[in-house]
């Protein structure tokens, strides 16, 4: 979610019939959507604002920076994420290595301990920092983890639902997603419970393209139970701007690579 | 004007019939709109301030109403710790999670919470709990090791021996207690678990108790009808006689009942009463015009003269019992509890209201009666009555009162003394779940869970950091920093810091992104350094402002829960310091020694920011704001008693007095256990006042009816006697000085007054035509004693019904109703004959002019 959409190659490879032609399968939809989300370009950094308010409306704010790199196309992904607001938390970092074919890496620092610790792939729907977004937000789930069925294709978008594999690992029973038809990117996704109620949602409000790709810049999650919900901006945006491996390594936690952290000139 | 109701009453019978029955008509009509208040927040009024910051607490921290499910198994050896039992409340709890009506993220059981511990070296783990029940026994005791580890839930969820467990279950409106409960009653039943269950909590309690209020009013309140109805026919021997009073009493309660509701005043556990208190006192007038017009009507008269003549002669003495009961139950006026000052103005209402409906009924029911059966009432009803039981006994102790008079005066002072020693012993105290009978499912609950948990009563003290001078101080080094900028920059952010917030987190973090979004746009070394300047300002008075993420203020709240730990006065505090140290140590590696608050701000900040890397962040909310302004120690006390709230109150008042508060810091109780503690303290002051504000009121009634100070005082003798007497009595036997009890004292004012008028009023006309203190004495020990005594006989044994009431305070009511009356009828009846047997001239100097006390008149004559 925190980055982007097909790549320039794909979108030339499918010329001006994508949007026009309706894909009937939801594999296929799910697999493009994912790229849209979270593969655009070989690389990308992002700057994210998270206003968290609770159903009083009282909020906490977090900023960082998202580094990303793609180690395989639609595969495995690095991320680096550099907090650098409230200023009490500031320089607190997650790095992520997401793999396809096994459990995630993940590593926290936190400066205020100066502690270092490997964060136990264990259940990745657990609250992001405080944030109704969840750590399987952050860097994706992934497709095969559940079922797709293609419910509706309407003017703007492909609907369709989603069913857990492994309904045990999960707190929803199901889900659903409009995904625009011309930028794959998921516009809305509502999730229900076992009790049959829709008790989640997210909601992009702005796309902009940025280097060519469709990118969202404003969107909410919405705790439907407590009422309250995350606003994230993102801003600062850039995609294929070289990072290399090294900055995905245990060495960022204690020292953040400030020179890809800095915010690129307009 | 007396005579034309007491005209109209005779000549125009149908006319006060449908008058009344249209009355009762449309207020029993308005019963229909009855509503049942059990809150006992609602003892206070809106506006108190206690109760302001309670409700303003409640919102605050996000506390629900929540149904208490407690699961005991005292038999097996690992207790609920085993596979059987864990999966009972693993079902259970999923199937409550899926009910409507309730808070389903705020749910608490071992399968709806985090657990955060070391997975391996190096790594930790965030994890349900118990996401999936356990199979084998290994996996039960396993989760035993893991809540021993997490101070927040041991001794809350499960109880420290293990043996326990709860599921806390918020609902969304107090209304759904009732449903939920059952529905929850019904999953239990399917579960097929040999464990004990039980369901509590204060929601469930207030319904429990709503019901009950109406049982009682419903069963109680008839029962006392038909007892007093049954003793009067007993007293009277013709059910004609008595269906008058008993009419007067059922139009008093249903229009009095009918208006409360009408009005739309709640039914409280006070107004509830109403009815059982209104019916004797209503009987009590009908029943002395009643047997005084037995008493003159012959055969052939002329009822309608008779009955003028009667109500003529009593009107006085009934308009001024009336008067001073009615002002005995005004004075809870002067209590600021609401449901006690409803209580009061409707009960006085009433009396007042009976007394009119005594002056019109009964004379037009007596004028309708045919003349057969007026003639039967005459002669049946005045022979028996000379030669009972009681009349011979009263006779007797008339005369034993008049002959020991000093010894008797010197007994009663004797007693006083001793009431007073055992008033100065009144332990008060109040806790309404013992409101309940001992063999309530509520209070078997609340014993059982409070043996096993620290303790499910809930109290708070909330401490609130406000630097007003820090903050603008704040504010000018902005402004002056802000005098370096050009507009463009300098104008959003003074309308910003213009801005006085209530929510200073968000402000905080609003400000802070305009100056980032103003950095990034900003041209020119000089303004990019004064807006840096401004962040780095600006963010340095933010975590000034998260306050209660300071490790110094963390480590002084955790002194407060060793402080109250060590007293032994509460069962367990939780707070904020607590996960704090939890996280803190599983992040360290997880050894105990760990267990303790970092050593800088940064890193508490970031150890809470783990803790709501969680599948509940919000449960931080709880225990402290998002802006960390303000914070709450969450005390479980096993017991509700308002002493030992109190005891908890005082030892923290000492505790803060020896280890300061840190500066700007405000602290204040909150909870449903303290605002308990808070209206019992309004309700004894006040209780004192209305009760001295009565003693007042009526003794210048007294000394206005009878024309003179001395009689209007020795008119007081028998209600302060009784007053005294009860209350001694509740201070030797050692009964909590509670709400039930508190609101006697005024009944105790408004019903002995009662006789005193009468016993005086009537021996002074005996005085007067008789010209002999001891003729006079005679005479009275006849129909005038004879109708006190049956009075006082009726209220008492017409309370008696209340001791079949399913809730205590009814129970209390009844069986000191009953002691009130007998009290005062022996105080009226012996207690004053005695006194005036010495003290007769001083009270009487115009008789004792006429030689009324020579040693002549005192001998009495033998008839």
């Amino acid at each position: 979610m925190f980055t982007r959409q097909l790549t320039a190659l794909a979108l030339l490879a499918l010329g001006s019939t994508a949007a026009a032609d309706a894909l009937s399968s939801a594999d296929e939809i799910i697999a493009r959507a994912d790229m849209a989300s979270y593969y655009a370009g070989a690389d990308g950094r992002s700057e994210v604002r998270m206003i968290i308010s609770d159903a009083q409306g009282r909020e906490q704010r977090r900023q960082f920076t998202v580094l990303r790199r793609d180690v395989d196309e639609a595969g495995d992904q690095q991320f680096l994420v550099v907090f650098s607001r409230p200023s009490d938390v500031r320089n607190t970092v997650f790095l992520v290595n997401k793999h396809i074919n096994k459990d995630d890496d993940r590593w926290l620092y936190l400066p205020g301990l100066d502690l270092v610790k490997r964060v136990s792939a264990g259940d990745k729907r657990t609250s992001f920092v405080g944030a109704h977004y969840f750590y399987e937000d952050v860097s994706g789930r992934r497709p095969s983890d559940d079922t797709h069925e293609l419910i509706e294709t309407s003017d703007s978008f492909y609907i369709l639902s989603h069913a857990p594999k492994d309904p045990g690992s999960v707190e929803f029973s199901s889900y659903s997603t409009w995904i625009d038809r011309q930028t794959f990117l998921p516009m809305k996704i509502e999730y229900t419970n076992p009790a049959g109620d829709i008790y989640r949602r997210v909601e992009v409000f702005d796309v902009a393209e940025f280097d060519g790709y469709p990118t969202v810049t404003t969107s909410r999650v919405s705790d439907l139970l407590t009422g309250g919900k995350t606003d994230m901006q993102f801003r600062y945006i850039k995609y294929d701007v070289g990072i290399p491996d090294s900055v995905f390594t245990e060495r960022s936690l204690r020292t953040p690579p400030r020179d890809w952290l800095k915010r690129p000139a307009e | 004007m007396k005579h034309s109701v007491i005209r109209i009453s005779t000549e125009r019978p149908r006319l006060v019939y449908a008058v009344v029955i249209a009355l009762v008509a449309i207020t029993g009509a308005l019963i229909g709109r009855i509503q049942i208040d059990t809150d006992p927040e609602n003892m206070l009024p809106a506006a108190q301030s206690d109760r302001v910051f309670h409700n303003a607490v409640e919102k605050r921290f996000t506390y629900h109403d929540a149904i208490v499910v407690g699961i005991v198994n005292e038999t097996h050896p690992d207790g609920i710790y085993n596979v059987e039992s864990l999966g009972a409340l693993h079902r259970l709890s999923n199937e409550i999670l899926a009910l409507d009506g309730v808070i389903a993220p705020d749910l608490a059981s071992l399968s709806a919470v985090d657990n955060i511990e070391q997975e391996g070296v190096g790594t930790i783990r965030f994890e349900w709990l118990m996401r999936e029940a356990p199979i084998t026994a290994e996996q039960a005791t396993d989760i035993r090791d893991k809540v021993n580890r997490l101070p927040l839930l041991k001794d809350s969820l499960v109880s420290g021996d293990g043996k326990a467990a709860t599921i806390y279950v918020p609902i969304a409106s107090k209304d759904l207690s009732y449903p939920l409960s059952q529905d929850i009653h019904a999953l239990i039943a399917e579960l097929d678990s040999s464990d004990d269950y039980h369901i509590t909590g204060l929601p469930v309690a207030e319904d429990t108790f709503g019901h009950d209020m109406f049982v009682q009013m419903g069963i109680s309140a008839p029962l006392a009808g038909l007892m007093i109805f049954l003793l009067m026919l007993y007293f009277f021997r013709s059910a004609q006689l008595v269906i008058a009073p008993m009419l007067v009493a059922m139009a008093t309660v249903i229009i009095s009942m009918g208006l409360l509701t009408g009005l739309g005043f709640t039914v409280h556990i006070m107004s509830s009463m109403i009815p059982i208190f209104l019916m004797p006192i209503a009987v009590v007038d009908s029943v002395h015009i009643m047997s005084e017009f037995a008493d003159a009507y012959r055969p052939g008269a002329n009822p309608k003269v008779v009955i003028s003549r009667v109500v003529d002669h009593l009107f006085k003495p009934m308009l001024f019992t009336s008067l001073t009961s009615a002002v005995g139950f005004l004075s809870l006026l002067l209590t600021p509890i609401p449901p006690v000052q409803i209580f009061g103005v409707f009960v006085a209402f009433g009396i007042l209201l009976a007394f009119v409906l005594t002056i019109t009924l009964i004379p037009a029911y007596i004028v309708r009666m045919n003349p057969l059966s007026l003639d039967k009432l005459a002669t049946r009803s005045k022979t028996p009555h000379t030669d009972t039981l009681l009349a011979r006994t009263l006779r007797r102790s008339g005369k034993f009162a008049m002959r020991h008079g000093k010894l008797i005066s010197a007994f009663a002072v004797l007693g006083i003394a001793v009431s007073i020693a055992g008033i100065n012993r009144i332990e008060i105290n109040d806790n309404p779940v013992r409101w309940f009978k001992e063999n309530h499912p509520i209070r078997v609950a609340d014993t059982v869970l409070n043996k096993h948990f620290a303790g499910t009563y809930d109290a708070f003290v909330v401490l609130t950091h406000s630097d007003k001078r820090a903050f603008s101080e704040f504010v000018v080094s902005a402004h002056n920093l802000l005098d370096n900028l050009g507009d463009r920059y300098s104008t959003p952010i003074r309308e910003m810091l213009a801005q006085d917030p209530e929510d200073k987190g968000a402000w905080y973090g609003n400000l802070i992104a305009n100056i980032d979004d103003a950095l990034f746009d900003a041209e020119g070394p000089e303004t990019i350094d004064t807006l840096e300047r401004l962040m780095a300002l600006t963010e340095d008075a933010q975590v000034a402002s998260k306050y209660f993420q300071r490790p110094d203020v963390l480590e002084y709240i955790s002194g407060i829960q060793r402080a109250l730990a060590d007293s032994g006065l509460v069962g367990k505090s939780n707070t904020v310091a607590d996960v704090v140290k939890v996280v803190s140590r599983e992040l360290r590696g997880g050894d105990e020694s760990e267990y303790r608050i970092p050593a800088t701000v940064p890193a508490v900040a970031q150890t809470l920011m783990q803790y709501q890397s969680s599948h509940r962040p919000q449960d931080l909310w709880h225990i402290v704001t998002p802006d960390f302004t303000s914070t709450a120690i969450w005390m479980q006390f096993k017991s509700g008693d308002n002493q030992d709230m109190s005891l908890a109150m005082d030892f923290l008042d000492t505790y803060i007095a020896d280890n300061p508060l840190p500066a700007n810091i405000e602290m204040r109780w909150a909870g449903k256990t303290f605002i308990n503690v808070v209206w019992q303290d309004v309700m004894v002051a006040g209780m004192l006042k209305s009760l001295m504000g009565a003693f007042v009121v009526v003794f210048l009634m007294m000394a206005f009816l009878f024309r003179s100070a001395r009689i209007g005082l020795f008119a007081m003798v028998p209600l302060s006697v009784t007053i005294l007497g009860v209350y001694g009595v509740i201070g030797w036997i050692g009964k909590d000085y509670d709400m039930p009890i508190a609101v006697l004292s005024s009944l105790t004012l408004g019903l002995s007054i009662d006789f005193a008028i009468h016993f005086i009023e009537r021996t002074r006309s005996f005085l007067r035509s008789s010209g002999s203190f001891a003729v006079a004495e005679q005479q009275m020990f006849e129909e005038p004693a004879r109708a006190i005594a049956r009075n006082a006989i009726v209220i008492a044994i017409g309370f008696t019904p209340l001791f079949f009431a399913p809730l205590v305070p009814y129970i209390t009511v009844g069986a000191f109703m009953a002691a009130i009356m007998a009290l005062s009828g022996v105080t009226t009846l012996i207690l004053l004959p005695a006194l005036m047997s010495w003290a007769g001239p001083w009270l009487f100097p115009e008789m004792k002019m006429k030689g009324a006390f020579s040693v002549a008149a005192t001998r009495p004559a033998h008839a």
